[in-house]
């Protein structure tokens, strides 16, 4: 009792930097993703780029605009899209708030039509549009938030967690409507997400965050040569031998027999190879890269991937 | 009964996170206060006397009934009903406490809470603005004013419960006809004024109704308006009337439990 | 915010639509609506008769006669209803902050504040201003109070005036609300402080009536438009309402403006 009496007279509050630091360029028709943990700054740089949060310094300008300002013609070319929160009314079927949409962003009529028609056909989604919102499914949903936000033929497109709580097969059809709008209108899209599926899938490149600070910046690829110093020998052997004459090789990450994942640096890869297929049975080889989604696990968690000198 | 004891604990510390919720409340009930208490002074300066009251008596009742309806007519039980539109009842359901008796000790916690804020707003326009007021001095009437006002918050209590109920039939609207019956409850129980203003007629009609016994029937005992063999009718009209809502507040609640768990939540 | 021609259309027409939305959704609710009507009108007719049973008998309140008196109440109601009908969304305000829909209002090309202030509209407060203004023209034309030409006009200017006040007002529980999320309990707030201009504020002592005339300008709202139709508005104070009006809604925007700034929105 005596704890609560206190919170009646003084409530403490701390800082927390959201964002520290963080500066990228974007040009048009790109589609970038933006991945980090929960709580990185992901969402917060999008909050940045929509005008929705002040910041406390630096420059943003989108479109050419200064989003903060929140000018009329600004707003009328892009649109957001967040996971888990709606627009559309919930008591009324989905067109309701498309007309809604099409009285705020002053859309014209014919384009009106012939956008819903297009949007509608590629989501295949003709039939709920008359349902009451509160009826749908989260995938049925999803897509019409998405073409509330799309009536209006945004250049640029921010999507905020998009595949959140959807099943697998949703998450894809939405992928490939997201690679789909992209390619066809060229809008520049930016998109966050914790699912490295959505990402592979739909980025070329990609912007790391984490803590508030870019850790990366570049294409997908390169993550892992940045990143990752090691490759991965994958090797079936044929016969039977002494198994721990592999640590000459390089750290054995995994052992079943006849299988083995030996981990090596990235220079020596080829050498350990040969050395490999040397001196001992082998019937299978390959050399890989550590997986991405590993990698960039490893560099939220602050561990250093595994070097083979340690 | 311990466990009881830290549901009151529970309830307690749940007001001071909500600090701000609560103190705008109070707010607002010592505004609410405030108007009443000058539209009656201007109607009721000092020397006149209207509809048998002097101003003395007729401030004595407005601050009287300010008081004792801040534990009367306050309750929890408004809660119920989120608890059942919720789903959150059949945490309640499970385990081994009353329904009833769990509200009514959540009851208790707000209501003291409210009669120490109350007493504090009352004192506050007693020290500022002096007004007369009759102090009852008889222990016999003080007694009578204590078993009146021990009966009201029991009745108002099943009463509230009763409204709540609604959420298992129609659990998306509950809130317009709570709020009908409480305009209708607050008017008849004299919370604007004392009933014994009204035509003769309709007053005597009222005093079979419930309502009166909330605020106006306590206030009126301590004015030392009645006398005992007024006082006892009284009484028992409130008993007769704590009784059927009891019996039907347990009734409704099987009756709605039957339904709520055919929703299979 | 000066506005071109294609600006103030485009509102208009989003305010229909957000109007017929509402409306839609108020039609397949129509239990609530019966009771929340009932309510508000068995509320009005309670207290109108308890006025008529207390001025009745002594004549006067506060100088004012009863005729005076009841229609310094239907003014109130005027008011009231009047800021309710345009401002209803101020009730559902806490809901979107909480649940983080309003960043997808901040993003669209329209003002937040119309916006929320916009949603659900009720058509039955609109029954209920209608009503009410034909019953106070009825009662006008009693000639229970003497009225001119020039104190009609300067009724209709104030009552905008207090219409004016009551959006500062609620502009600045929407501010609150950024901040605190606590919207709820201040726009009640404003209700019951309001809800003092039931009776003409003559009858509050001082230095409660200063207070209400100038810190938290009830009196200005409710009492003002009423005197000032009776002839009994002295200029100092009709200039006074205005400037009051304005000095608020300004006040409102400004505290708005840096509410915003403020804004952390829900975070996902």
């Amino acid at each position: 009792m005596l704890a609560s009496v206190k919170s009646l007279f003084r409530r403490q509050y701390q800082e927390v930097k959201a964002v520290d630091g963080v500066s990228f360029t974007i040009d048009e028709g790109e589609l970038v993703g933006f991945i980090g943990p929960n709580g990185a700054g992901k969402t917060t740089t999008l909050k940045c780029l929509s005008g929705l949060l002040y910041p406390d310094s630096g420059i943003v300008s989108v479109l050419g605009f200064n989003p903060w300002q929140r000018k009329t013609e600004f707003q009328k070319q892009f649109a957001l899209v967040m996971g888990q929160k709606n627009q559309l009314w919930w008591d009324l079927p989905a067109m309701e708030t498309f007309i809604l949409n099409k009285e705020i962003y002053e859309v014209p009529n014919e384009q009106f039509k012939k956008t819903l028609n297009e949007l509608t056909r590629l989501l295949e989604v003709e039939e709920i549009l008359k349902i009451q919102v509160r009826k749908l499914s989260l995938g049925q949903r999803m897509k019409c938030e998405l073409i509330a936000a799309l009536l209006h033929s945004p250049k640029v497109l921010f999507l905020d967690e998009p595949t959140i709580g959807l099943d697998v097969v949703m998450q894809k059809k939405m992928c490939d409507f997201i690679k789909e709008y992209n390619r066809r209108y060229k809008a520049t899209i930016i998109l966050t997400s914790h699912y490295m599926g959505d990402v592979k899938e739909l980025c070329e490149r990609v912007i790391i965050i984490d803590k508030g600070k870019i850790v990366f910046d570049g294409k997908l690829e390169e993550i892992v040569e940045k990143f990752a110093p090691q490759k991965i020998l994958s090797v079936v052997f044929s016969k039977d031998f002494d198994l721990r004459k592999l640590e000459e090789i390089g750290e054995v990450e995994e052992l079943d027999f006849p299988r083995a994942q030996i981990l090596v640096s990235r220079e020596a890869s080829n050498a350990a190879a040969a050395e490999l297929l040397h001196h001992f049975p082998v019937a299978d080889l390959n050399i890989e890269e550590i997986p991405i989604e590993d990698v960039i696990r490893q560099i939220f968690s602050g561990k250093k991937i595994k070097s083979s000198e340690e | 009964m311990k466990k009881y004891w830290s549901v009151l604990k529970i309830t307690f510390q749940e007001y001071f996170v909500y600090r701000l919720n609560f103190i705008l409340w109070r707010f607002r009930s010592f505004v609410q206060l405030l108007v009443l208490y000058f539209l009656w002074s201007a109607v009721l300066p000092q020397g006149t006397v209207i509809f048998g009251y002097d101003q003395a008596k007729i401030l004595t009742y407005i601050l009287g009934t300010s008081i004792i309806r801040s534990f009367i007519l306050a309750s929890r039980s408004v809660d119920v009903a989120g608890e059942i539109g919720s789903g959150d009842l059949s945490n309640f359901l499970l385990r081994p406490i009353s329904y009833l008796k769990y509200w009514f000790v959540k009851d208790i916690a707000d209501k003291v809470l409210n009669l120490i804020f109350s007493t504090i707003e009352v004192s506050l326009i007693f020290i500022l603005l002096r007004p007369p007021i009759i102090v009852q001095t008889n222990p016999a009437i003080l007694f009578y004013t204590l078993i009146a006002i021990i009966l009201g918050i029991v009745l108002y209590f099943y009463l509230s419960f009763l409204l709540s109920l609604i959420a298992f039939w129609t659990p998306e609207n509950v809130w317009p006809p709570r709020f009908l019956a409480m305009v209708i409850i607050e008017f008849f129980a004299g919370s604007l004024f004392p009933l014994d203003i009204l035509p003769a007629g309709i007053f005597n009609a009222l005093r079979l109704l419930p309502f009166t016994y909330l605020l106006f029937f306590p206030l009126n005992i301590y004015l030392g308006k009645l006398t005992v063999g007024e006082i006892f009718p009284g009484l028992l009209i409130s008993l007769f009337w704590i009784i059927v809502f009891y019996q039907l507040a347990k009734t409704l609640f099987k009756l709605g439990l039957r339904n709520y768990a055919a929703w299979g939540r | 915010m000066p506005m071109t021609n294609r600006q103030i259309v485009k509102y208009l027409r989003v305010w229909f639509k957000l109007a017929t939305l509402a409306f839609k959704i108020d039609l397949s609710n129509r239990f609530t609506a019966v009771f929340a009507i009932t309510g508000k009108a068995v509320r009005f007719l309670f207290f109108l008769g308890f006025l008529f049973l207390l001025v009745g008998r002594t004549k006067t309140l506060a100088g004012f006669n009863l005729s005076q008196v009841v229609f310094f109440f239907l003014t109130f109601n005027l008011v009231d209803i009047l800021i309710q009908f345009f401002l209803r969304g101020v009730y559902h305000f806490r809901g979107q902050i909480v649940s983080g829909d309003f960043d997808l209002v901040l993003v669209k090309p329209i003002n937040p504040l119309f916006r929320s202030l916009s949603e659900r509209i009720d058509v039955y407060d609109l029954m209920t201003l209608i009503v009410l203004i034909i019953y106070m023209i009825i009662f006008l034309s009693t000639g229970q109070i003497t009225i001119t030409l020039g104190g009609v006009v300067l009724y209709l200017l104030l009552i905008i005036s207090s219409f004016i006040i009551g959006l500062a007002f609620h502009i600045g529980v929407m501010a609150v609300g950024i901040l605190t999320t606590e919207v709820d309990n201040v726009i009640m707030i404003y209700r019951d402080l309001s809800a003092m201009g039931r009776v003409p504020i003559d009858i509050y002592q001082e230095p409660l009536r200063t207070f209400l005339t100038i810190i938290v300008p009830i009196a200005v709202l409710m009492t003002f438009p009423a005197k000032a139709l009776m002839g009994l508005l002295s200029w100092p104070w009709v200039v006074f309402s205005f400037v009051i009006s304005g000095v608020f809604l300004f006040g409102s925007l400004r505290f708005w403006k840096y509410a915003l700034t403020q804004y952390s929105s829900a975070s996902s």
